[in-house]
């Protein structure tokens, strides 16, 4: 009887041990886990300088912008749309490397400058890789994006060249080069554009 | 069913299957109607002058792996999942344009003695002015089992394409170019001012360095 007693005792004491351990090795351990891991970065590849350029922009006015752009492929009982959001910032002002010798001078005491016509800068401002994609149904060719690109330039020129901004970088280029020249210690000065729009 | 339910269901089927399409002019080109938005404009004031362009080209790729990953008793595992492959590349240009911020510029900037002018300019800064996607240069590869890469994903690669160029800045030297540059440029300009070449000197603040540089590097669009 004291014998089977002992017996009981030591296989229980057994079954706890192996159960505290297993629970204990489960807890802190991993038998099977499974997920789908999807690649998402792009490869590491070098950046390329093609060119390098001296050039010679002053700008005055910069104007910042944010055009929403839509296709819709009209189909019998469903259209397919691709809308994205196009971000560009266009530069007014002057390209010093117009000035030319007869463009400075003195009339008495009067320092004169005649600056280069107002203009856009440059004519690539849109930052297409900062595009964000709003909607898309249906597949689209890169052609398709393509157009969307020609027509959110268009659009940004549109609504940023006007005589408005271009008359307000005129008005601050006048005041930022004559601050120049007075700083530089020409007290009389005519600051003047060739052929301001 | 009668007779009318019976053909009312059959004219739905073959709308159903017909209409999935989109239709085709006679150029075999889908129809399209095009919108357009502005979402936001802001005209700014401002004083810069850029003195040096960058042209830089990048061809970003991607490579989209699915692979199965976990553990088994607590040893990982990973193997790829064979799915078919799907694969992009394209060409980024962007330009990058050195400037100088002339609206810094204040009396103390220009010191005169005599016949000689020194003018201290603030540090350069570097711009990203645009970037471009060549689009007709895109090279996609997708297996039949697998979809076609979204508007989307194309635009998440096109920002990490951008943003690696953006981190590179500081290695390709333009903050050197721009203050060359700008002395080269200003100082026909000075001289036709009635100062001789030799009296004229163009500095810059001695606090540069690439990290300066790194923290002046200012995105010309917003990052969202």
């Amino acid at each position: 009887m004291k014998k089977r007693a002992i017996i009981i005792l030591v296989c229980s004491l057994f079954v706890i041990i192996a159960g505290t351990s297993l629970w204990y090795y489960l807890r802190h351990n991993t038998i099977f886990s499974a997920d789908i891991e999807r690649n998402d970065a792009i490869e590491v590849t070098p950046e390329l300088i093609r060119s390098i350029k001296d050039i010679g922009q002053w700008e005055f006015l910069s104007v910042k912008e944010e055009e929403l752009v839509d296709t819709v492929r009209k189909g019998i009982f469903s259209d397919d749309h691709l809308v994205r959001i196009y971000q560009g910032t266009l530069s007014i002002g002057v390209d010093l490397q117009q000035i030319k010798d007869h463009n400075i001078f003195f009339q008495s005491d009067t320092l004169h400058v005649i600056l280069p016509p107002i203009q856009l800068l440059d004519e690539n401002f849109i930052d297409e890789a900062g595009s964000r994609s709003f909607h898309e149904s249906g597949r689209w060719s890169p052609a398709a994006r393509e157009a969307l690109y020609q027509k959110a330039k268009r659009q940004m020129m549109a609504h940023a060249l006007t005589p408005r901004n271009y008359q307000s970088a005129q008005e601050y280029g006048e005041v930022q080069v004559r601050k120049m020249l007075q700083n530089m210690g020409f007290n009389h000065t005519v600051v003047s554009f060739s052929n301001g729009k | 069913m009668n007779r009318n339910s019976l053909f009312f269901y059959v004219i739905l089927c073959l709308t159903t299957m017909f209409g999935c399409e989109g239709k085709e002019n006679a150029n075999g080109s889908a129809e399209e109607v095009d919108t357009l938005q502005m979402l936001v404009m802001q005209a700014r004031q401002c004083s810069r002058l850029y003195t040096t362009e960058y042209h830089i080209h990048k061809i970003v790729t991607h490579n989209d792996l699915i692979s199965l990953k976990g553990k088994l008793f607590n040893q990982d595992y990973q193997f790829r999942l064979p799915i078919g492959d799907r694969k992009i590349a394209f060409p980024i240009d962007a330009t990058l344009k050195g400037y100088i911020d002339m609206d810094q510029l204040s009396e103390r900037n220009f010191i005169r003695e005599g016949n000689k002018l020194t003018i201290i300019l603030p540090n350069p800064k570097v711009v990203m002015t645009s970037s471009k996607i060549d689009q007709a240069n895109v090279k996609e590869f997708v297996s039949l089992t697998r979809a076609h890469f979204s508007d989307r994903e194309l635009a998440e690669f096109e920002r990490q394409g951008r943003e690696a160029i953006i981190n590179n800045i500081p290695n390709y030297g333009i903050e050197q170019q721009t203050r060359k540059n700008a002395a080269r440029l200003l100082i026909p300009i000075v001289t036709k001012m009635g100062f001789n070449e030799e009296d004229v000197t163009i500095s810059f603040s001695d606090d540069f360095n690439p990290s300066i540089l790194l923290k002046s590097v200012e995105l010309n669009t917003s990052e969202k």
